[in-house]
């Protein structure tokens, strides 16, 4: 067909695209940062981590919000309607990446205020090796596969998404590029302490076994090169006939004196734990806000709940 | 000169058929390319105006006519398929806003456009009625298709399937209706809105089914193995996406490599745009950039070559029938031959006896141009709106 004869019968469409082709309203760049009145930045974030480290960086520059509620995993929590929403009215929206808050892969989120604060660190992303994959139609075999996502319990990758932090306040909100510098500064200073003082009390335990409740401690464990196996025993849920004899056969491959728990586990279950030699510490992954102190502090907390069980 | 008007008034009165017809002709002599010249114009600002506010459009390399109708007007075949890497290519330049387009199917004759929630910033579209887009699943109408359809927020619209042929191909999917834009007098008046992800949940390349692993899904086990579970043509997949089953919802393969038919992109300066333009240029580039405003220009510029033939041709027909007026009046002359003589034996000069006849010639001309105003008036209120309608029916 030539290209007049195309252009012909375009424009005998011209009625058909008449029929859509009214007077069109058109609203200024997208994507462009619109801010509050009081000219600060509005923030939601998916976990708390990230909140801590968007108020440190962000200061009196930044508005930040978390809305999941306090007693709920943010990990596996789903916002309803009005909560995406708030989201979607947001000038910024920081995400942990690494699958972090399932959610955001299944909401209609805007995709030009979405910030993976994981994108630098991908290629240092820890992939679940055990989960089970399956096949149907003509898809083929493939599993839903998770990305081990507490990111945040490697200290020097926090420091990563917080850098990414950073740099996406700074892009939104120029004029404010040099205290966020010196307030990320600051966080830094803050967090390599942490992995500093991490770093001196995990090398006094070598490569003795140690587990976890739940695997949500994979990048500490690597950072820090802890010889940690983990079970799946909730805090608030005494484990089953199966599950203690699961652990049991664990114990025989990977003798632990010492299981990680990411919350005070129930007496009935720390007894048991102590009957097989196992002894129980609470490490507070700090995923939500805590009752008290900020994400420094918990860490810090555990810092001494280790050294309190294993000696400084 | 009350005399003289009145005479003529009494005879055109008196000739009514022959006037109404003179009337009529000279009406349409001087309404067609008047009138069309209008509607013409009016379509072409509205044309251009869409155009206009879409700074560049991405897609793959074919036909920039077909990316550009498709992507703004949700109107022609669409156009060869791009991958959703170019959106991210986009963003990650910082050169432009990306918004990802497909539209490719369509729920009982009305488009589906596969966007995200920056199209909507963007255009300037209000929901009128429920809320936004929250989940994947979920649509969002334009005004004339809650109209046609009689569907509101809370109930359900379903994707229609490519061809019917396609037994093993695209599924229908029952869509929850989340809210209504309203009335923007414009393409987006006519489309069903989704998120991107939701285009391609109704192409097949994500899905959500039972959990395999779990006990109750034992029936639609084909094999297990300690690492594999194989499903059998029993497993349950969902049609319609709920809070439910949300999170069994799920894309295999790499999401980037999913399709697209165009990305609207919008720089915030002409520093970016140029430089993004220039991004486009290479040999070795499988996508294409248009300037939506240039391709619709050229295809202005064919339509205006249309229309001045048709202009050309209602020029002719107007002096034709101009001149078939002419000659009616000077043959109404001769046959008035004995009322002329019997006016100037009552005492009328040569002069109002001419007055009586040009007046005549006057009111008629004079009523089919006041008439052509009128038409022509309405033609600029209600032109594209008629046309619309008319299609539409």
């Amino acid at each position: 067909m030539s290209q007049w004869t195309r252009r012909g019968l375009a424009a005998l469409a011209l009625a058909a695209v008449l029929a859509g082709c009214g007077e069109q309203r058109r609203s200024d760049t997208a994507g462009s940062v619109e801010r509050d009145d009081d000219g600060k930045l509005t923030v939601y974030v998916v976990d708390y981590p990230l909140q801590y480290f968007a108020q440190r960086i962000g200061g009196d520059l930044v508005q930040v919000e978390f809305p999941a509620p306090a007693d709920v995993d943010p990990a596996y929590w789903s916002p309803d309607a009005d909560v995406v929403s708030r989201y979607q009215s947001a000038d910024l929206i920081l995400l942990n990446g690494a699958g972090y808050a399932k959610w955001v892969s299944t909401a209609t989120l805007p995709i030009s205020k979405l910030v993976d604060t994981s994108v630098e660190i991908t290629d240092r992303l820890i992939t679940v090796e055990d989960a089970t994959t399956h096949s149907h139609g003509p898809v083929g075999e493939h599993s839903h596969g998770e990305v081990a996502f507490t990111t945040w319990l490697d200290p020097t990758l926090a420091l990563d998404q917080a850098h990414a932090i950073r740099q996406a306040f700074a892009s939104a909100l120029p004029e404010g590029e040099e205290a966020f510098h010196q307030r990320f500064d600051s966080l830094a200073d803050d967090l390599l302490a942490l992995d500093a003082r991490l770093r001196d009390f995990f090398a006094g335990i070598g490569d003795r076994p140690l587990l976890a409740s739940h695997p949500v401690y994979q990048y500490m464990a690597r950072h820090y090169e802890l010889n940690l196996a983990s079970v799946h025993f909730e805090p608030d849920e005494y484990p089953s006939e199966n599950a203690w004899w699961d652990l049991g056969k664990l114990l025989a491959e990977h003798p632990a004196e010492w299981m990680l728990w990411e919350g005070e586990p129930m007496a009935e279950t720390s007894s048991t734990l102590a009957e097989l030699g196992v002894r129980s510490v609470v490490f507070d992954p700090c995923g939500n806000a805590p009752e008290q102190g900020d994400y420094l502090t918990v860490m810090r907390e555990n810092v001494s709940n280790l050294i309190e069980v294993f000696g400084g | 000169m009350k005399q003289t008007l009145y005479l003529a008034w009494r005879y055109l009165a008196y000739h009514r058929v022959k006037t109404l017809i003179l009337v009529f002709s000279i009406t349409l002599i001087v309404y067609l390319p008047i009138g069309l010249r209008v509607l013409v114009d009016q379509s072409s600002q509205q044309l251009t105006a869409r155009a206009e506010a879409t700074p560049l459009v991405v897609g793959a390399k074919g036909s920039p006519l077909e990316l550009v109708l498709n992507t703004l007007y949700f109107r022609s075949d669409y156009p060869e398929l791009m991958r959703y890497e170019q959106a991210t290519r986009i963003s990650s330049s910082q050169l432009a806003t990306a918004i990802p387009m497909y539209v490719r199917f369509n729920a009982q004759g009305h488009p589906i456009v596969g966007t995200s929630y920056e199209y909507f910033e963007y255009r300037g579209l209000e929901i009128v009625a429920g809320r936004q887009l929250g989940i994947l699943g979920e649509c969002v109408l334009g005004s004339r298709v809650a109209e046609a359809l009689d569907v509101g927020p809370g109930d359900f619209v379903i994707s229609s399937p490519e061809s019917v042929f396609d037994l093993a191909g695209v599924y229908p999917l029952r869509m929850r209706v989340a809210g209504v834009l309203g009335f923007s007098d414009t393409a987006d008046d006519d489309a069903i809105f989704v998120d991107v992800r939701t285009t391609w949940i109704i192409q097949g390349l994500g899905h959500g089914h039972q959990d395999l692993t779990r006990p109750e899904a034992a029936a639609s086990v084909l094999t297990r193995d300690s690492s594999n579970v194989v499903g059998n043509a029993a497993v349950v997949q969902y049609n319609e996406i709920t809070e439910d089953n949300i999170d069994s919802f799920h894309f295999h393969g790499d999401i980037s490599q999913n399709p697209l038919t165009a990305v609207i992109a919008l720089p915030p300066d002409q520093k970016s745009s140029a430089l993004l333009q220039g991004r486009y240029q290479g040999d070795d580039e499988v996508a294409q950039i248009s300037r939506p405003v240039t391709v619709m220009n050229e295809l202005l510029g064919t339509i205006l070559t249309v229309q001045s033939f048709i202009t050309a041709g209602a020029v002719i027909v107007g002096i034709a029938t101009l001149a078939t007026a002419a000659l009616v009046f000077m043959l109404s002359l001769r046959l008035r031959r004995r009322e002329i003589e019997t006016l100037f034996k009552i005492g009328g000069s040569r002069l109002s006896v001419a007055s009586v006849m040009t007046s005549e010639i006057v009111a008629v001309l004079l009523a089919g141009v006041i008439l052509a105003g009128g038409l022509t008036f309405l033609t600029s209120q209600f032109g594209s709106a008629a046309i619309r309608a008319f299609i539409r029916m």
